[in-house]
């Protein structure tokens, strides 16, 4: 067995100890913002957590090779986990950014905007990946760790080089990149959105002047907070997946419930602290 | 119309100004090993093979480069806000970010390297001299777009976010989008050049890079010229349509239909650029064929 076989089994179940605690932790942010802050500051709250499950949920699509993939030793995108998926949200958090600076949107079209432009990057960064591949190297794309692409069919194994795990980027990493960034720039974009409503609902009163004057303040705190927690539960998620994953159809991907409880819970207490600034 | 005919133009010159710094971002990755093929170049001493490639990845490109673009940002923010002309504090702002990245080129170089001391591994003080400077030149042609690129969000399409935060987000996209697709050419059509073309490099050979030029012994310089010629206008390919399709969309389509105009367009894109992914794969596999295993190679476990 090789180095790479050993550590792609995957599948660790979740440590029902370990998750006891991370649920109490979230419970324990949850009635602290509701005793100690107003209502509104408990749906910003929420809204954090579920931004951030949705950011570590998705890093495992990111179809990630890291080092071996830039031999052309193993399938995937020749960057590390975090770098990956951080780029991809920061790049829909700039689109979602845009989006609820307009007054006439909504929820739904701000969150759809921060998705998409996830999504955008994954969709050319993974095309290009590609064509370096297959143009610049002469290597087809080929999995290691299915026989067949579950969505084309395509059979694997004969394309795969002798003594790699495969390289490339088959048809289901590619759509579970695109996946991964959609979900990524979604969760970002909650975050930055939720903060930004609170802050613009309290920061008039703390700082005692009009909303107009404290958009700048209210925009820069929430974007440095929504990035900061992209950063917090990409780099949970990519120790969850210990180095490189294909895709949905890698058994890693079964990892994912471990990886949502601790963002969840990193999410909380990172929420918890961003709403505070704004309350004590 | 006129307003957006503007925002087209605008979104033009910010894909132009992306493609320069994407082609840049890579080549001074490349100059610098810092992608992740840089594990080879730190394994290979181990392994016998002393060479004379630069090394300073101590982090990815991608928070190195947001680094690197959110101090230029920031200071030239500084400079603006003390009245100076933008194209000046932006060109100002971006030298001095490079001195930093000289600074952590020269450290990271001497850290890496120093750490393979007790491979015989040397520090080469003419590598030092001669990299040092080129990577901090293609360092510099790769933030001035950059910052020039996230100054015009802010200035000509009112982006809310502040400048250092835009260098922020895009630098650490640029970053993300240069190493993604830049390495593996780097990786392994540079580094693995004794291996077989049209095939991954087999596990066995990990560590065994090529460390000989057409002249005498092969330093970082010659990593630059060969990957210029396709990793480097890949990723500045990668980067800038990133950076125009985002700002097209949205400068286009965000009137229709109450916004989810721009939303419909990014679904389309998105799914135009899945469609020619799926071709060339289909091609690829038509046009190469199944892996021809070669009688002479040696066998991998």
């Amino acid at each position: 067995m090789t180095a790479i076989e050993a550590s792609s089994s995957g599948g660790e179940g979740i440590n029902p100890v370990a998750s006891v605690i991370g649920i109490i932790l979230i419970l324990i942010a949850i009635a602290i913002t509701y005793s100690v802050a107003p209502p509104a500051a408990l749906a910003a709250l929420i809204g954090v957590i579920v931004g951030g499950l949705l950011i570590g949920f998705g890093v495992h699509f990111v179809p990630v090779g890291g080092a071996p993939a830039a031999m052309g030793q193993s399938p995937g995108i020749a960057t590390g986990v975090a770098m990956l998926a951080a780029g991809a949200g920061l790049a829909g958090l700039f689109g979602g950014a845009w989006a609820a600076a307009n007054p006439e949107f909504g929820f739904a079209i701000v969150i759809a905007s921060g998705a998409i432009g996830g999504g955008l990057l994954m969709a050319i960064t993974c095309l290009m990946v590609n064509i370096v591949y297959i143009f610049g190297m002469g290597i087809p794309a080929a999995s290691g760790k299915v026989a067949k692409d579950p969505i084309t069919g395509d059979t694997q194994e004969a394309y795969k080089s002798q003594g790699t795990e495969g390289h490339g980027l088959p048809f289901i990493s590619y759509v579970g990149g695109v996946i991964g960034g959609l979900l990524g720039g979604a969760g970002g974009t909650l975050i930055y959105y939720e903060l930004l409503k609170l802050y613009s609902a309290l920061l008039p009163d703390i700082l005692t002047a009009d909303v107009a004057q404290i958009m700048p303040i209210a925009v820069s705190l929430a974007g440095i907070f929504a990035i900061g927690m992209f950063l917090v539960n990409a780099v949970l998620a990519a120790y969850n997946i210990t180095g490189t994953i294909e895709g949905p159809h890698d058994p890693k991907f079964k990892r994912f419930p471990r990886a949502i409880i601790g963002c969840a819970t990193a999410s909380a207490v990172c929420g918890l602290f961003a709403i505070l600034i704004v309350v004590v | 119309m006129e307003s957006v005919l503007f925002g087209i133009g605008v979104t033009a010159l910010a894909g132009a100004l992306a493609t320069i710094a994407g082609a840049a971002e890579d080549t001074e990755s490349n100059i610098g090993s810092q992608g992740d093929p840089n594990s080879q170049v730190q394994l290979a001493p181990q392994m016998g093979y002393i060479h004379r490639i630069y090394n300073k990845a101590v982090s990815g490109e991608p928070p190195a480069y947001g680094l690197w673009v959110t101090i230029s940002a920031g200071v030239a923010w500084a400079f603006m806000v003390a009245g100076m002309n933008p194209v000046l504090a932006l060109v100002i702002a971006s030298a001095l970010a490079i001195f930093v990245q000289g600074v952590y080129a020269t450290t990271a170089y001497l850290g890496r390297t120093a750490s393979l001391a007790k491979f015989e591994q040397p520090v080469y003080i003419d590598v030092i001299k001669s990299v040092t400077t080129v990577t901090m030149a293609h360092a510099f042609v790769a933030v001035f777009p950059a910052v020039a690129m996230c100054y015009l969000l802010v200035a000509a399409l009112n982006h809310p976010f502040p400048l250092a935060l835009l260098g922020i987000v895009w630098g650490i996209a640029l970053g993300a989008a240069g190493s993604a697709t830049g390495n593996p050419f780097y990786g392994k059509e540079r580094q693995y050049q004794s291996q077989k073309f049209g095939a991954g490099v087999p596990i066995s050979a990990s560590g065994n890079i090529v460390r000989y030029a057409e002249a005498g012994q092969r330093s970082s310089l010659d990593n630059g010229w060969f990957t210029a010629k396709l990793a480097g206008p890949a990723s500045g390919l990668c980067f800038g349509l990133i950076v125009f399709f985002e700002l097209w969309r949205t400068v286009l389509f965000e009137s229709v239909a109450a916004g989810w105009g721009a939303i419909i367009a990014g679904v389309v894109i998105i799914l135009i650029f899945m469609i020619i992914d799926r071709y060339i794969e289909v091609w690829a596999r038509k046009n190469y064929g199944p892996y021809q295993p070669e009688t002479t190679e040696e066998v991998s476990a």
